[in-house]
Parts: C-alpha cells; structure tokens; sequence
C-alpha cells in the first residue's frame, strides 16, 4: 500500500491493513510467507537466546533511550538481522 | 532548462506501458538480469548498443524497442560456457 | 481396453501455457497490476507522453550518466535503508571509474546473486568504461547515481530522490544523455 493508504487506514483504527502491509513487506509481497517470516525472527531470538551468551545492558538501555521513530526503525532492521541469521533467507525477489 | 534526453531498459513491458517513458528498450528478463548474466560481455555490450541505437532513432515519445532475445537461450549459452570454463 | 479408458487415451494432452523463457514474452506478466493490488496506491500510471529532448550532439561526443534503482554503491559509503518498510528517500553517487571491486548492492526485493558475481549484470559500469575508451561514447559524468527501486510514497519519491538526482545530473554533471537502468 502507498503511505498515503496506510496513513488512511492508521487514522481510521484499521489495524487489519496495517499488519496485512507488515506482512507484505517482510514477506516480499507474499502475506503467507510475511506472516511465517515474522514467527521465523522471534525464533531465531529466542534461539540465540537460549545459548546464555553475555549482551550488553548498557548498550541496550541506551539504544531505549532513543527516539521512537529511530526505535520503530530499528525494529524492521532487526527483523531482517534475525531473519538472515536463520540461513532461511527469501529476500531474493522470488516471491 | 533544456531536456537531456534519456533511454530506459525495461523487463516489465506493462509498467514502462504505463509510464509513458520517452524511449525504451524491452528484454523478456527477469528482475536483476536487465543486462544478461554474468561475464557475458558480448551480450551486455549488445544490450546497450540496442538503448543507444533507440536513444538515436526514436521519432516519437513512448518508444518502446523490443528485443527478444529468449531467456532460456541465453542460460543454456552461459551454462554452456561455464561448464568450458569460459568467460565471454 | 474399454471405451472409457480408449476415450480418455485418444483425448489430445491439455496444453500447458507457454513458458515465458522459451517465448520471449514478459517472464512475470502483469506486473502492474499485480503489484498494485498488493500495494494499493504504490504503482505510477502517467497520462501523457514527456516530449522528446533532442539531442544536441552524437553519442560519440556525448557524456553519458547512468541513473539505476539498484541499490549500488561505494563499499566505503553507508548502505542505502533496505529495512524501511516505505523505501529509502535517499540516493548515492557512484563514481563512474569505480571498479567493480569497490561497489556492493545491498538489496531484498530483487535476486542480485548473478549481479553479486558481475555487476555489469544490472549496472554495466565496466562496459561504459569500454565504450568511452573505443570511442563509441564521448565521456561518462563524474558520478553515476544509485537509489532503491521499492518505494510506497511515489510523490515523496518525486519531491525527493526524483528531484535531486534531476538537479545533480542537470548542473553538476553537465549530461548530455541518461540510461536509465532498474533492477
């Protein structure tokens, strides 16, 4: 959807075109394939998780003490960090 | 402000269709392959001499030049000569 | 053998659709549509023809710039934002001498593998450089220009990317012809 149908439907609480849009756009314009690939990234953190490595608390509390704009950014740019992780990668314009 | 005259390369006829580009060329492609494949450097260079031949030649707005070359031809012709362990 | 099975054995095989790659037709056909009914809005249609600019010399002494939605650019400089779900309202500048060792795509919405071996594939830089040095081309720009194709907000494309890269190629570079190349 363009910004401006997205800015519609976000002004009119139409959640639905908003999540369907998230899932386009992670799914390379396949909803199905958006919809596995957002359960995809939460697995793969949690996976990584699961090996009890040491983060960097500092660094995250400073990161959550940004901006939202820069945070909801962050957020997609994570997704595809996690994604990639996975080896399961179908970013390829195949979709 | 004069115009400076352009030339596109395009794998999806029906989008430039829409667009009403000035001039264009048209290959049955697909997305991320407008100049062919890789090492192949006959067929790119021909691809590009086709956009400057249309950029030279076209006498009207929304030209668009097809050239068909077939897909499947040009992967047999880069496997083929992959396989010799050449590059063209 | 019984009729039925004899009916069915004489009945001539369905014909499967043509494969675009052995046609020589469009390989995603309906490209338009498809993509504007999954990104309502998204999609230009335009409805009038831009005129044709004449060109003021011939190609063998002309300077041509190459303006591509790749994604290419210098692996020194910042990645253009593939993550963004409206698109990357920003462009780069791709020295036109650059060698392919020192340009990266960082994309997703398009297969960049073969053009991740020879970048000539979706961005023929090396092949201009040969034309200009035969003779065929009269110079390349200083700087060729590089942007993502994906984008949801056409007219802030137009306003933005559209609009400097116009400028830049028009007082900056001084072109006298433009290839225009998506990916």
């Amino acid at each position: 959807m363009s910004v401006g149908y997205l800015k519609e439907a976000a002004a009119a609480g139409e959640t639905e075109k908003l999540l369907r849009f998230v899932r386009l756009h992670v799914g390379d314009g396949n909803e199905a394939v958006g919809t596995r690939e957002l359960e995809k990234s939460w697995i793969e953190a949690i996976r990584i998780l699961l090996r009890e490595e040491p983060v960097d608390r500092d660094l995250i509390d400073s990161v959550m003490a940004k901006d939202e704009a820069t945070l909801a950014l962050l957020y997609f740019h994570l997704h595809f960090y996690l994604v990639r992780r996975s080896g399961e990668w179908i970013h390829d314009g195949s979709q | 402000m004069r115009g400076i005259p352009t030339v596109s390369i395009t794998v999806a006829r029906d989008v430039t269709e829409r667009l009403k580009l000035p001039r264009a060329v048209f290959l049955p492609w697909p997305m991320g392959h407008h100049f062919g494949v890789p090492f192949h450097r006959d067929l790119q260079r021909r691809v590009l001499l086709e956009a400057f031949r249309t950029l030279e030649t076209a006498s009207e707005s929304g030209t668009i030049r097809d050239l068909i070359i077939r897909w499947a031809d040009v992967r047999r012709e880069a496997k083929t000569l992959s396989a010799q362990g050449l590059k063209l | 053998m019984t009729e039925a099975s004899k009916a069915v054995v004489d009945e001539p095989a369905a014909t499967a659709p043509p494969d675009p790659r052995e046609a020589g037709t469009q390989l995603r056909a309906g490209l338009w549509q498809t993509i504007n009914e999954r990104y309502p809005g998204s999609m230009v249609t335009r409805d009038t023809y831009v005129p044709l600019a004449r060109h003021a010399k011939p190609l063998a002494e002309a300077r041509l710039v190459m303006i591509s939605s790749c994604g290419v650019h210098l692996t020194s400089d910042r990645p253009l934002d593939v993550c963004h779900p409206f698109g990357d309202f920003g462009f780069r500048r791709v020295p036109s001498d650059a060698a392919p060792a020192d340009l990266t795509i960082h994309q997703l919405k398009y297969p960049h593998d073969d053009a991740d071996r020879d970048i000539n594939v979706v961005f023929p830089i090396e092949r201009l450089q040969e034309m200009v040095r035969e003779g065929a081309l009269g110079g390349l720009t200083p700087n060729f220009f590089s942007f993502i194709g994906y984008n949801m907000d056409p007219k802030r494309f137009e306003r933005t990317v559209v609009h400097d890269i116009a400028e830049a190629v028009a007082t900056e570079e001084h072109a006298d012809v433009a290839l225009l190349v998506p990916a």
